[in-house]
């Protein structure tokens, strides 16, 4: 096994995450049943479905959002560069910081653009004004954002506009330098050109962290994502390359998804 | 084509005109409005018309003499502040801390439920079953006597329902998005309840808080039996104090001095629209700064 890859073939071709046989259930209703995925490295893997497919739920368990918060009962395996996620071989708080998550809507803090940014770098022991600054200022240049909103760090972010919004959300999980960014449906309510955008920083930011990007919009997959996987009613159907998915599909279900039969 | 809704033609004219209605229910409204905001200002003047011209410099500063019918009432000034103060100082972080439990750490069970049962009959318990048992239980009991803790305390116990149930409802209302937003950004859930819940409860908090103030200021019954009716300044919290609030009962009960009664309500009544006032004013600064 290749341990630390070069620029080259071996780029995107280490795992990062990897699922095995995970099942998800709230209460009776079991919204994932037997999944399999391997994530690579520094790749952008997107996943499609229509609702109640059971993409947020893969999201939330990837940082296990979905057991803290809403209660679901999990069993597989998920690991982080081998490490078991649901023994709790990775300490929570580590966790989500190297496992960053972006919502459908965005989700600014009521407070200003600078504060918002630096929320999780202070949790995480950064105190120095000076690192906290260099940190705000790389976060928004890599979403995107920096011209926007640097002469007016300390404005209320809720006063940004939609897209501006997602984007300082795509900072502010980028400000703890993760390895992993989770994205669930992130252009779902954004106009074409804020979807542009993000678009392009996802790409971009591709080449250094690994993306795992849920959303609605086939179109989306194709143009950013490396792989596709499709889920419909808690199965993953098929996981390929992009443009395999799209061009010859091996499951007669990824099929009538992308042309349009249901969904 | 099913044609089962009723045709609009065939439908029976409403007895009286929507414009009519529109009319009745719009003055109705107004009357309401205008007989409450009536009543509050024709109390508030009514004091103040027959209490301000006897509120002079002196009467703030002096201490009172002739058991109050000359003098002033700076030692019931003080012993209204320092009761109220003990009363927030206690029910504060025992009824947030009693509200971020219940909303943050209980999943609506049974307990829940009973503390917040127990909560709404504290709050419909009269002041002067408070007073009792302020009197029984502190001041006889624990061996405080009449002093400025036993009645901070009392006071304490009878705001805590509202304390409590305001900083519930502020908490609860925080959008859930919040505190996952923090967990993600890798908070636990009491730096999540620290750094992002209660910075958007604090308005919801502090308006109970206020309501807590205002009610402890005004008490009478439960503070009589409990701070005393000293005449003396209260310096230490084991001293005994007379409330304004009581000291206005007995200059009006035993027919002291109604001037001074007046005069009495007067400062009380400004003091509460002043705090009152000051608080809102604080809470405005507060949430413009933070949205």
């Amino acid at each position: 096994m290749i341990d630390a890859p070069y620029r080259g073939a071996e780029v995107g071709e280490r795992t990062k995450i990897e699922v095995v046989d995970l099942s998800v259930r709230y209460g009776s209703s079991v919204v994932l049943r037997g999944v399999n995925l391997r994530i690579r490295e520094r790749s952008i893997h997107a996943i499609i479905g229509p609702a109640g497919s059971g993409k947020t739920s893969l999201l939330r368990t990837l940082n296990l959002l979905a057991i803290e918060v809403d209660g679901a009962r999990v069993d597989g395996a998920v690991t982080l560069d081998g490490k078991h996620l649901l023994l709790g071989e990775v300490p929570l708080a580590q966790l989500r910081r190297r496992v960053g998550m972006v919502f459908a809507s965005p989700q600014p803090l009521p407070r200003s653009i600078y504060e918002n940014l630096v929320f999780g770098p202070r949790l995480a022991g950064v105190r120095k004004r000076v690192d906290l600054d260099a940190l705000v200022e790389s976060s928004l240049r890599q979403a995107q954002l920096w011209d926007e909103v640097k002469d007016r760090l300390d404005v209320s972010a809720l006063k940004l506009s939609g897209g501006q919004q997602q984007r300082l959300c795509i900072a502010r999980a980028l400000a703890l330098q993760p390895e992993v960014l989770l994205l669930d449906e992130p252009c779902s309510g954004l106009d074409p050109i804020s979807t542009l955008k993000i678009e392009e920083a996802l790409t971009e930011l591709s080449e250094r962290i690994t993306i795992v990007l849920v959303t609605n919009n086939t179109k989306q997959a194709a143009r950013v994502g490396d792989r596709v996987a499709f889920f419909l009613l808690g199965e993953m159907v098929e996981d390929a390359p992009a443009d395999r998915l799209f061009t010859a599909p091996s499951d007669p279900r990824t099929n009538d998804y992308l042309s349009g039969r249901f969904g | 084509m099913s044609t089962t809704s009723p045709s609009l033609g065939r439908m029976s004219p409403p007895l009286v005109a929507p414009r009519v209605t529109q009319i009745v229910a719009k003055t109705l409204l107004w009357a309401a409005t205008a007989l409450t905001v009536g009543v509050l200002v024709f109390i508030v003047a009514f004091v103040l018309r027959r209490g301000l011209p006897y509120v002079t410099g002196d009467f703030l500063t002096e201490a009172p003499r002739d058991m109050g019918r000359a003098g002033g009432i700076l030692p019931m000034i003080v012993g209204t502040l320092y009761v109220t103060a003990v009363a927030v100082a206690v029910a504060t972080p025992l009824g947030l801390g009693t509200a971020i439990y219940l909303t943050e750490y209980t999943r609506g069970g049974f307990l829940t439920r009973v503390v917040r049962f127990g909560a709404e009959c504290l709050a419909g318990v009269p002041s002067i079953i408070f007073g009792l048992f302020g009197f029984v239980f502190f001041v006889i009991t624990l061996g405080m006597g009449w002093s400025v803790l036993a009645g901070g305390l009392t006071l304490a116990f009878m705001i805590l329902p509202t304390v409590i149930r305001t900083a519930e409802e502020a908490v609860k209302s925080v959008p859930p998005q919040y505190r996952e937003v923090a967990y993600t950004l890798g908070a636990s859930k009491w730096q999540a309840i620290v750094k992002v819940v209660l910075p958007s409860a604090l308005p919801g908090i502090l308006t109970g808080i206020i309501l807590g103030i205002g009610r402890s200021l005004s008490e009478t019954a439960a503070v009589i039996f409990t701070a005393g009716s000293s005449l003396k300044m209260p310096v230490s919290l084991f001293d005994p104090a007379r409330t304004m609030s009581v000291h206005f009962y007995l200059l009006a009960r035993e027919g002291i001095s109604m001037p001074k009664a007046y005069a009495t309500a007067a400062v009380l009544v400004l003091a509460i629209l002043v705090i009152n006032a000051t608080a809102y004013g604080l809470m405005h600064r507060f949430m413009k700064r933070f949205s």
